[in-house]
């Protein structure tokens, strides 16, 4: 994009109604997710597909190399410190849930919003 | 036939793509062999097993109709999954086509105006969009054949041509002329004597199958024609970046500017299923008129419904409820031979054949089905002569 053109928004979504096809429409906006999640995997093992590749070619270091590298005890426990730290990630609603539970929170929101509305 | 993975060949006019804008767009293209491959065959089992009897149960027949065999398909969660997923893919294919053209839209737009003058490009903005093009955006591209957001803009022809490589998994060869090839090789190899000085393609879009004309009979003036400018700009570019001349004009199928009797052949490549009960009257109409007498009408299809299976109509059909294919249905249901007598050919009978695939090196899935119209290795060829 050069300096003085305005950026062009394309329009993204196709006219005509969408259809859904689970009997609750949440199920098919969650795969169409998983699905944008499982491509962009993908694109990212291309890139490292691509990198092996190019490391070879120009003699760095070849796929070998990688499957024969040793970890370490202490780089395997900082690896397995970074998977905890995407699965607290990932199923944090769900954990949330209990959180507020254990905290016995009042989990009537509405009567919250009464009090804030109300109290003046 | 091979297994051999191809890609489509590179010319100037098509958007350079960074390493993962080309990777996100393989990434659909398998997705979309998972779904042929993987999960439609699953389709046929749960109608056998599961799904069928309980049409049987209430009706005490088999279902016999779309609509009938809809009634319990659209029940069942496998079938669900895959046109969800389906739906998701041909989306996740536009979007990943068009992040590469929206970055350099400008360049695109700068690089096609300047293309080299081979052939000829006539516009006319005064040219109305069909309504048919303008309700819903076909095939879900969004913003359809016509939109333009810049001056001279030919993104929607450069997200086009890149999508259509991406749909036909490879199945319609490095330049998706698979259908335009296939034609030329059904003339050349039937009719040896028949030789087109001046040949018209009719809703030729980007021209991938207009270009086999061009190279298949070299002494024949082509030209092609759109309704939509992007199309038309990019498809200018694009054959010229290959040396290939095509005089494309911006006009509707319905009412063409050429004089009567001024065409040996006039083609159609999966123009017809995007018109309108209307259109495609008013189109055949104008094929009869603007050939010459002893001149051949030819429009490549997907094959009609009938003598089709119910369930395999009803998987066929997909795209008319769920792809933005409002014609589909009704155009594969038509009474073609009364199409083409009611529109002046009535000299000759209609024709109505399967042609061969000229493109056989890649692997083919061999079905005409949801997402996968180019994977049949057959084309439908409707056509008459005058």
């Amino acid at each position: 994009m050069s300096q003085e053109e305005p950026e062009v928004t394309l329009q993204r979504k196709a006219k005509g109604k969408r259809p859904y096809y689970f009997s609750d429409p949440d199920v098919d906006r969650l795969l169409s997710m998983v699905m944008a999640l499982t491509g962009e995997l993908s694109v990212t093992r291309d890139r490292l597909d691509t990198l092996e590749r190019v490391a070879k070619a120009k003699g760095l270091f070849s796929s070998e190399d990688i499957e024969q590298y040793a970890l370490s005890d202490a780089d395997m426990e900082a690896r397995a410190a970074r998977h905890q730290t995407i699965f607290k990630e990932v199923t944090r609603i769900i954990v949330g849930e209990i959180e507020d539970l254990d905290a016995k929170e009042d989990s009537d929101y509405s009567a919250v919003v009464s009090q804030v509305e109300n109290d003046g | 036939m091979s297994n051999a993975y191809k890609e489509q060949q590179v010319h100037d006019a098509l958007p350079a793509t960074s390493h993962d804008e080309l990777a996100r767009q393989h990434f659909v293209r398998s997705f979309k062999e998972h779904l042929v491959t993987d999960l439609h065959p699953g389709l046929k089992t749960v109608y056998e097993k599961r799904a069928k009897g309980k049409f049987v149960a209430e009706h005490q027949r088999e279902p016999e109709t779309i609509q009938e065999v809809g009634q319990v398909m659209k029940q069942d969660s496998h079938y669900q999954a895959w046109s969800s997923l389906l739906r998701t893919s041909q989306e996740m294919m536009w979007s990943s086509a068009q992040i590469p053209v929206q970055r350099a839209i400008q360049e695109l737009a700068t690089q096609a105006a300047q293309s080299p003058a081979v052939g000829s490009l006539r516009l006319n903005p005064d040219l109305q969009i069909p309504a048919y093009h303008t309700a819903v955006d076909i095939h879900c591209q969004p913003g359809g054949y016509h939109t333009e957001y810049i001056e001279n803009d030919v993104a929607q022809g450069a997200i086009y041509d890149r999508a259509v490589y991406i749909y036909a998994m490879g199945q319609m060869g490095v330049n998706n002329a698979d259908m335009g090839d296939s034609t030329v090789a059904w003339l050349k190899q039937q009719h040896p004597e028949f030789k087109p000085t001046r040949i018209l393609d009719m809703g030729c879009a980007v021209g991938h199958s207009t270009l086999p004309y061009v190279s298949g009979f070299e002494d024949a003036e082509v030209h092609a024609i759109d309704v939509a400018a992007p199309m038309l700009r990019y498809a200018h570019a694009r054959a010229s970046s290959m040396g290939l001349p095509v005089h494309f004009s911006q006009q509707n199928a319905e009412t063409i500017d050429f004089e009567d009797n001024s065409f040996d052949l006039v083609v159609s490549h999966i123009l017809l299923h995007e018109t309108s009960s209307a259109a495609i009257k008013n189109i055949i109409r104008e094929c009869h008129r603007v050939l010459k007498p002893g001149g051949m009408m030819l429009h490549v299809e997907t094959p009609p419904y009938e003598g089709m299976e119910p369930f395999d109509t009803f998987l066929f059909d997909w795209d008319s409820e769920n792809n933005n294919e409002p014609f589909w249905r009704k155009s594969h249901l038509l009474d073609l031979e009364a199409l083409a007598k009611d529109s002046g050919f009535q000299n000759h009978k209609p024709l109505q054949i399967m042609v061969p695939s000229a493109f056989q090196e890649t692997k083919r899935t061999n079905t005409f089905q949801g997402g996968d119209f180019g994977g049949g290795g057959v084309w439908f060829v409707y056509g008459c002569q005058k």
